[in-house]
């Protein structure tokens, strides 16, 4: 057998506990004042709200406005244009930025927000705001659904137009000098208003509004009479999208519904959260226990590898470097998480009976060990693969945008994708702890002196 | 050496025991019917958590007056974990019959109206679920061709990797003991009036990559007995040879992930989560079907099917 140096048990074993110490409790540092982390700890996992309570809803566009047969409800004149009245990918993304708009100005900044422009829904998720009190989801979800108002102001603060004035804004590039603007172009009604307002403030700045949110400033600099603007600034192309689509949203020729809603309350949430801790401290130490005491010295090792694979599967959740946004972690998570762990057992498991089974046809301890491994491996890699297929399946069906969107449009249970995400880095991770460091920890240590003995390997007595 | 035990003799008796759980299930499946929960289906239930007694006749004329064009029906549990020593906690879910959403500002005025007729029971706004039935059908939907795809794509990879002991064979035996797992946790969620939701879709998920990493780390068994043995080596024998050696494995690695699941199921128990038992349990009787199908309907099959092929031949 080509034997691994005996020191290098004690570097990878060290090299483990101190990387899971690192990933459970995570590094921080004192900056001045202000905590920074460089290394995110368990107590920096973003939890999902079936964890920690919180909002998920869907919204549509309301048909009473957007109804394509007896187009009467409305007076928009975007209607009357004769353009068509099926809601068009850009005015989902409009009214998504409304959403997010709100959801920025309420100071909740950690949620999730998609739209699906299949079946022409926006789905949104997010958590309670850690001060809110009275958890009601049915208000949160009112408010952000409710229309927008989109309101022009002068320097005074008075609304001198709104926003059934705008026929659309886009972002535009400038050919000249390849900035990038945007293009505000107004309705027959809009064009008169805003002659007047551009020639009253003239050189002054009209502020535009959403809500009570300013998205802009912009300085008149000319009387516009025919109805075209368009709005500098120094823009990037994401930033002009980004306005572009506001303020498109305070003209939107449709309301939002809510066509389904779930809440889930924290103090709810934060008992699973105790539970599954408990759970998973309680199940690891009966592993440990049983993996010890059924194959000793391989055991042992094997809780080493656990413990590294533990550690890399919540880095992988937490994405370990301050930098880097968290992962939600929700119950289907945690779910992926121990089925992962209980491949990595099974991966040791595997390995340590074939042992013993060579021992039993005759073996060396050398051999024992050589052939084990060897002959065990086959199994562990095809076990593994095909979970490997299993969560890969997973997080390309129920991702945010996905390989199916095309026939049933984005997700809108974005939990399983957390089952999937966890079951592959566990996966990942047992092939990088379970299968090679715990085979180089085992070559390692058996070439320790007090080591060498059949029975502490699983064979039997001396 | 250990005795060699046979599988493959006794595969009639374990078809059996196979073909009569099946069929007890598909009895109570059509006597009860299979619920699909609302995420499905689409519907509304909202719940409350209460304290201390409560008179459920007026509790039903309440709720229904706040909501009077839909019939509702609720359940309510003891939430043993909030007890406190005077008073008993319990928890209500309010479910709304039909399959379409609600309006939100019904639950607001169920909420209010609650929270008004009974002022000493403190009831308390939990949780939400709301869903249109169109958007829960095609959640199904979604649902069943990620479990096709996935299906499809671990028999492929059997097939190919397992082309030494008949490839294709192989591949679909395995997906027949897959077969038989998912009909037994279904038939689970049927008999235990457990409704279908989400969590059965990951719990089957689960239970197919567990099932064939069971099958498949007996195939490897076989593959690597086959070429000892030789070409001309009865395959009944090498399978029970084979599936003697992998049983210790077998038994340990069930021993941990049932210990480990165990612990989750108690857990929830103690603490009433209802959704993570709901979870814990199905896994469970997955775990032990996957490790049956495994041994006695998949390697019997697998030998059946190709003993009568070389007999042909």
């Amino acid at each position: 057998m080509k034997r691994i140096p005996k020191p290098v048990f004690f570097i990878v074993a060290l090299l483990i506990l101190l990387f899971a110490c690192s990933a459970f409790f995570g590094v921080k540092y004192y900056e001045g004042d202000v905590q920074q982390t460089a290394i995110k700890g368990l107590s920096d996992i973003r939890w999902g709200i079936d964890i920690r309570g919180g909002v998920e809803a869907t919204f549509k566009p309301d048909e009473m406005i957007s109804g394509s047969d007896g187009d009467t409800a409305t007076s928009d004149s975007e209607n009357a244009d004769g353009e068509n009245t099926e809601i068009t990918n850009e005015q989902i993304d409009s009214a998504k930025s409304i959403i997010e708009t709100r959801m920025v100005s309420q100071g909740i900044t950690d949620y999730e927000l998609y739209s699906d422009y299949g079946s022409k829904r926006i789905i949104v998720r997010f958590p309670w705001k850690e001060d809110e009190t009275d958890f009601d989801p049915v208000n949160a979800v009112d408010e952000l659904a409710a229309t927008a108002h989109l309101s022009f102001r002068n320097p005074s603060g008075e609304e001198v137009m709104d926003g059934s004035a705008v026929k659309s804004a886009a972002a535009r590039v400038n050919q000249e000098n390849g900035e990038y603007l945007v293009l505000l172009e107004l309705n027959n009604e809009g064009k008169e208003i805003f002659s007047n307002v551009t020639e009253e403030y003239l050189n002054q700045a009209i502020s535009i509004y959403m809500d009570d949110t300013l998205l802009s400033a912009p300085t008149v600099q000319a009387h516009i009479t025919d109805g075209s603007a368009q709005i500098t600034g120094n823009f990037t192309a994401e930033e002009a999208t980004k306005l572009a689509n506001q303020i498109n949203g305070g003209a939107l020729p449709f309301t939002l519904t809510v066509s389904s809603y779930s809440g889930i309350s924290p103090t709810l949430g934060q008992n699973s959260l105790t539970a599954m801790g408990y759970a998973g401290i309680i199940a690891f130490i009966l592993i440990a226990l049983f993996m010890i005491i059924r194959y000793r010295v391989p055991g042992f090792v094997a809780v080493i590898a656990l413990i590294g694979q533990v550690a890399l599967s919540i880095a992988a959740v937490t994405r370990y470097f301050g930098v880097f946004n968290s992962f939600t972690m929700t119950l289907p998570g945690i779910a992926g998480l121990i089925l992962s762990i209980g491949m990595g057992v099974d991966a040791n498991i595997i390995t340590a009976e074939r042992i013993k089974e060579e021992f039993r046809s005759g073996k060396t301890l050398d051999s024992a060990i050589e052939k084990g491994t060897k002959n065990s491996l086959s199994a562990i890699v095809d076990g593994n693969m095909t979970v490997v297929i299993v969560s890969i399946i997973l997080l390309l069906v129920f991702g945010p945008s996905n390989i199916l969107s095309f026939i049933f449009g984005e997700s809108t249970t974005g939990t399983i994708y957390a089952f999937g995400y966890t079951l592959l880095m566990g996966t990942i991770s047992n092939f990088i702890m379970g299968v090679w460091l715990s085979r180089v920890m085992l070559k390692s240590i058996v070439g320790i002196k007090c080591m060498r003995k059949k029975w502490l390997f699983g064979g039997a007595g001396e | 050496m250990k005795k060699t035990m046979n599988f493959v003799g006794k595969s009639k008796i374990f078809y059996g025991i196979s073909l009569s759980i099946i069929a007890i299930g598909l009895i109570c499946n059509i006597i009860f019917g299979a619920t699909l929960d609302i995420q499905f289906r689409g519907g509304t239930v909202i719940s409350y958590s209460f304290v201390g007694e409560i008179d459920e006749e007026a509790l039903r004329d309440t709720i229904q007056k706040a909501t009077p064009e839909n019939t509702v029906s609720f359940t309510v549990t003891k939430d043993i974990m909030n007890n406190t020593e005077d008073e008993d906690a319990y928890a209500i879910s309010v479910e709304f019959s039909g399959n379409e959403s609600i309006e939100t500002d019904l639950q607001k005025s169920i909420t209010a109206t609650l929270q008004d007729a009974f002022p000493d029971n403190n009831f308390e706004y939990q949780e939400t679920t709301s869903v249109e039935a169109s958007m829960g059908f095609s959640f199904l939907l979604k649902c069943l061709t990620a479990v096709a795809i996935a299906s499809v794509l671990m028999v492929l990879y059997v097939t190919l990797r397992f082309k030494r002991i008949g490839g294709l064979s192989a591949g679909v035996m395995a997906l027949v003991a897959l077969f038989h797992d998912v009909a037994m946790i279904y038939f689970m969620y049927v008999i235990f009036h457990m409704p279908i939701d989400s969590n059965f879709i990951a719990v089957v998920l689960m239970i197919l990559g567990y099932s064939l990493n069971d099958t498949i780390v007996i195939y490897d068994r076989v593959r690597e007995e086959r070429r000892l043995a030789g070409r001309d080596a009865d395959l009944a024998d090498v399978f029970n040879k084979s599936a003697t050696a992998v049983m210790p494995r077998t038994i340990a690695t069930s021993i941990t992930t049932l210990v480990a699941i165990g612990t989750v199921y108690v857990v929830a128990v103690i603490y009433n989560l209802g959704s993570v038992q709901a979870f814990a349990l199905p896994m469970m009787i997955g775990i032990v079907s996957g490790c049956y199908s495994s041994l006695c309907i998949a390697g019997p099959l697998w030998v059946a099917w190709n003993t009568r092929k070389s007999k042909k031949a």
